[in-house]
């Protein structure tokens, strides 16, 4: 044995124990993993990729994508006056176990299920109730959707969770291409009537399959009550006809290409309840019951690459597979190896959402900065070594805009008020509750969310592209709604603004609450300049500088 | 009640009409040809579309295929057109004198007779799914990119609100003018002054300036390009606001319908790109005869002022002209003297760039309830429009990623509509 081969033996050597002693030392964290994935410790790509935001931008960023308005003055201040070295993990966590958060994801996911469409048989309020409630205990994907897929809308306590088969009146191609593209990522519906012309992944039958789960239920009106609930046949098949090649198919339900589930024997009374005028029917066997199961069985991989994709598109602008619903072989994932981390660890960690996004925003990639330094080329989106630019949701908008120009807290402000006058005994400690602000806020001020939903909001398919309308700007411009939120009151921004007498100290309280950040110097020169200008009105020329920030690209992205 | 008169009435006013049908037909051939002058005009002029959609159903048999004489035929005759051997509704007479500019399709079947399914199918060319627009898709391709207006633009008077553009984008979207009036929000806000408002808007761009270094610009280009569409309608709000001129008001009527059309009017020679106006009310479950006596009244002659003025103005080569409905009206009349809702074999009428004027598009049987020859849907219908404004309808939307097929691709275009 010659020195180098007793020097590679002594390595291994070493390597082995290193690798066995792993389990004692934990394992390496996800965020890690992630990290690693994506290129973090190649030198190349850390050449390139831009550098980590900094403590003010992370804070931004994170409050909105985890609670979805941007921080307040005195969160800036706390953040970034606090020396601990773990600080932004502190307030990852913190963020997570907020009412907030909660609230977050019951609009995030509420936009992705129902995409806005109007009420039909459930009133939004419990359905988005039932969502808040499920994410503020952390409910597990798989059996949050268990619960939305086997709800039949009969029972009270799980009625709101039948909205999304309810309010699509199970109407086959609705529920069918919802299904496919919301939990599975695939959007089949060019292949109802053929095989899909462009995608050659997608066959009818897998859109017959998902349909095949469905196609003996139908939507029951209880003549008495009036309400509508979900009633099934204990018989039918689907069958299919290609519209191009007139070829014929048959299909039992299945999930993709998982293997189809048969029907048991039909038994001699095949139903609980038997169909009859103005009755539910229920089967012995229910076609429907197994959707649920189906969708969420281990085996199902799509359901679970989805949910990652999805949750990656929302933490980092854009999905590793985009469109999120077109996972097919010639649009493949950007990075596998990635999304197989994710979607193992997903599973292994029982499809907590909450710690999937917990690691996602400690990831390096996650807290990059979206600026690219000087000079430098701005590199592809798939790379993600560039944080990306994320349009704020209409709910976003409008919560950071009432958060910025002061109207959040002027409002929390008086609730609590109105509160402990009304309850002189224990009105105060309630209002001390996170919750109950939260709530009362949310309550007070969801009118003015829903105007932004209503302008800003896109009914239907969900695209990864930005685009504005000329109706949205002009409600920005000179709607009565955000131009009432800049007249000076009580200690709201402008108010506050005007009490000062220095340019200087304008500009940091301008850029504080509206940008989450200290101006640098050209920017209070800037605000200087305009001040000055505007002196002779300095109502309005007050008014308007907060305007033109709120109206900014800079306040319109998550950056 | 306005809408429920008695027979003498109709009698009375059926004969009325019948006077202004022939005194229409003395006007033929005088100012309908376009000038030489205007055909140069023409060359270089980016496609349009005007929409002209008769809400709630136009009955077929009161409007392009009358059965005068027949068990479901109805009270009103037919009359000739300026197309010999075309004969349309006497309901429309100014129209009919003008028939050699436009053509009808007989045979529709939409297989649906609901309202919301029929709408979207006639819209989207599909029976389900998120598809935009017939007026997203003219915004997409045919909107210069220097547009001075939004591309699709659609005067109503009544609320449904719905997602046109789908996956073109909300700059595609329809932008909502509520009649005559201007969109919302078109006025500097109170207490601002132009000087002001005008540096509020430099002092956002500053802001912008600033954010843009070293950042891709594709979403931000968006927003700004939506603050500057913004800013070029507020530029023309005295355009929404001028009068319309008393000749005009005289020619196309006062009621809102003539104030709509000329506002229609004045969207296109300003290179709007699709516009669409919604005629309410021809939803005549009751009183059908009635109902289209006055429907048709006001529509008739202000449509032909308008089909007359963007011929003479020379824009009717490059302007796509629909007049459609969600579906048409049954031929069996109920009870109460109405007509219900028929998706089964109805008709519309087209016009106008691409189209081959003069035209009769398949037929209906005898009495109207079925149709006879050359069968069609709105998924024909679409691919139709798509391709008279020189859309290759038979290729995909290349959307971020996807290719999603603009027609339907199991139907095709009418081609001998076609020009």
């Amino acid at each position: 044995m010659n020195l180098r081969s007793i020097q590679r033996v002594v390595c291994l050597a070493t390597l082995i124990v290193a690798v066995m002693d792993l389990p004692l030392f934990a394992e390496v964290p996800l965020h890690q993993q992630i990290d690693s994935l994506v290129g973090v410790g190649n030198e190349q790509f850390e050449k390139n990729a831009s550098k980590p935001a900094d403590d003010a931008t992370f804070l931004r960023r994170v409050t909105l994508d985890l609670t979805g308005t941007i921080p307040s003055v005195d969160e800036v201040h706390a953040f970034l006056n606090d020396q601990s070295t773990d600080k932004r993990t502190q307030l990852v966590d913190r963020l997570l176990a907020s009412p907030e958060h909660a609230r977050r994801l019951q609009y995030f996911f509420d936009t992705m299920m129902m995409e806005r469409r109007r009420d039909k048989y459930i009133p939004a309020a419990q359905w988005r109730n039932y969502l808040r409630t499920s994410f503020s205990e952390n409910k597990p994907w798989n059996v949050l959707v268990h619960e939305i897929l086997s709800a039949d809308g009969t029972d009270e306590k799980t009625r709101p969770a039948a909205k999304f088969l309810l309010d699509r009146e199970l109407k086959a191609e609705e529920v069918t291409r919802d299904l496919g593209r919301v939990f599975l990522g695939r959007d089949l519906q060019c292949a109802q009537c053929h095989d899909h012309p462009n995608v050659n992944d997608y066959l009818q039958r897998h859109y017959h399959g998902l349909n095949a789960f469905l196609n003996r239920s139908y939507l029951f009106k209880d003549p008495k009550t009036k309400k509508a609930s979900i009633g099934e046949k204990a018989e039918g098949l689907v069958s299919f006809t290609s519209v191009f090649t007139k070829e014929e198919g048959k299909t039992a339900p299945r999930m993709l290409d998982l293997p189809e589930i048969a029907d048991p024997p039909m038994p001699k009374d095949p139903y609980k309840v038997k169909p009859a005028k103005n009755v539910r029917s229920v089967p012995v066997y229910s076609r429907r019951l197994q959707l649920a199961n189906a969708m969420t069985n281990p085996t199902n991989v799509a359901f679970q690459q989805n949910i990652v994709n999805r949750l990656w598109a929302m933490m980092m602008g854009r999905g590793l597979v985009e469109p999120l619903d077109m996972w097919h072989a010639d649009n493949p994932p950007s990075n596998p190896k990635l999304l197989n981390l994710l979607t193992e660890s997903l599973r292994k960690n029982k499809y907590n959402i909450r710690l999937m996004l917990r690691e996602m925003a400690l990831t390096k990639t996650y807290q990059r900065s979206s600026h690219v330094a000087k000079d430098a080329k701005i590199p592809e989106e798939t790379s993600f070594s560039v944080a990306l630019l994320k349009p704020l949701s209409p709910e976003q908008l409008a919560w950071s805009m009432m958060q910025a120009t002061g109207l959040t807290e002027k409002t929390l402000h008086s609730l609590k008020a109105k509160q402990s006058k009304a309850d002189a005994k224990k009105g105060q400690k309630k209002t001390e509750d996170p919750q109950w602000q939260e709530e009362a806020l949310h309550d007070a001020l969801s009118r003015n969310v829903t105007a932004f939903v209503t302008t800003f909001g896109i009914v239907g398919a969900q695209t990864s592209q930005f685009d504005a309308s000329a109706n949205q700007a002009l409600f920005l411009r000179n709607g009565p709604l955000l131009q009432s939120w800049l007249v000076p009151s009580k200690n709201n921004l402008t108010a506050r603004l005007k009490k000062l007498k220095a340019s200087d100290q304008i500009a940091e309280e301008l850029y504080l609450s509206v940008f989450s950040r200290h101006p640098n110097k050209m920017e209070k020169a800037q605000v200087a300049a305009y001040l000055n200008e505007t002196q002779a009105q300095s109502n309005q020329g007050l008014q308007q500088l907060v305007w033109a920030a709120l109206a900014s690209d800079e306040f319109r992205f998550n950056h | 009640m306005r809408r429920n008169q008695g027979c003498h009435q109709l009698d009375h006013q059926l004969a009325r009409r019948q006077f202004l049908a022939g005194a229409a037909s003395g006007a033929v051939g005088l100012g309908l040809l376009g000038s030489p002058a205007n055909a140069e005009k023409i060359k270089g002029q980016h496609k349009r579309v005007l929409q002209l959609y008769l809400q709630g159903g136009v009955s077929q048999l009161e409007s392009w295929d009358p059965k005068p004489g027949t068990e479901y035929g109805g009270p009103f005759r037919a009359i000739p057109t300026s197309v010999p051997g075309m004969h349309i509704s006497e309901l429309l007479p100014y129209t009919a004198q003008r028939m050699h500019l436009l053509s009808i399709v007989r045979s529709i079947n939409l297989k649906t007779n609901d309202h919301g399914q029929g709408r979207l199918f006639m819209e989207k060319g599909r029976r389900a799914g998120e598809f935009p627009y017939v007026g997203s898709i003219a915004s997409k391709y045919l909107a210069p990119a220097n547009s001075e207006l939004p591309g699709y633009i659609h005067i109503s008077t009544r609320g449904l609100n719905d997602s046109t553009a789908a996956f073109l984008g909300a700059q595609h979207a329809q932008l909502k003018f509520e009649g005559v009036k201007p969109p919302k929000n078109l006025a500097i806000p109170k207490g601002l002054d132009q000087t002001t408002d005008a540096r509020r808007v430099q002092l956002r761009q500053q802001f912008n300036k600033q954010f843009g270094r070293g950042r891709t610009k594709s979403m931000t280009e968006s927003f700004d390009a939506s603050f500057i569409q913004a800013a070029k309608l507020m530029g023309r709000k005295s355009f929404f606001e001028k009068p319309p001129a008393q000749k005009d008001l005289e020619r196309y009527g006062t009621h809102d319908f003539g104030r709509n059309c000329l506002l229609a009017r004045a969207l296109l020679e300003n290179d709007a790109t699709c516009v669409k106006v919604t005629h309410h009310g021809y939803d005549s479950h009751a009183e059908n005869f009635n109902f289209h006596l006055e429907q048709l009244g006001e529509f008739d002659k202000t449509f032909a002022m308008l089909l007359d003025d963007l011929h003479e103005r020379g824009l009717l080569e490059s302007t796509l002209v629909m007049v459609y409905s969600e579906f048409g009206r049954t031929p069996k009349i109920n009870v109460r003297y109405g007509r219900d809702h028929w998706g089964t074999a109805w008709s519309i009428a087209l016009g106008g760039c691409g189209i081959q004027p003069g035209a009769i598009i398949g037929k209906t049987n005898e009495k109207g309830t079925a149709v006879a020859d050359r069968e069609v849907d709105a998924g024909h219908l679409f691919h139709t429009y798509l391709q008279a404004l020189g859309i290759d309808s038979t290729g995909d939307h290349e959307i971020a990623g996807r290719s999603i097929p603009i027609g339907d691709p199991t139907a095709q275009a009418i081609k001998e509509l076609l020009a």
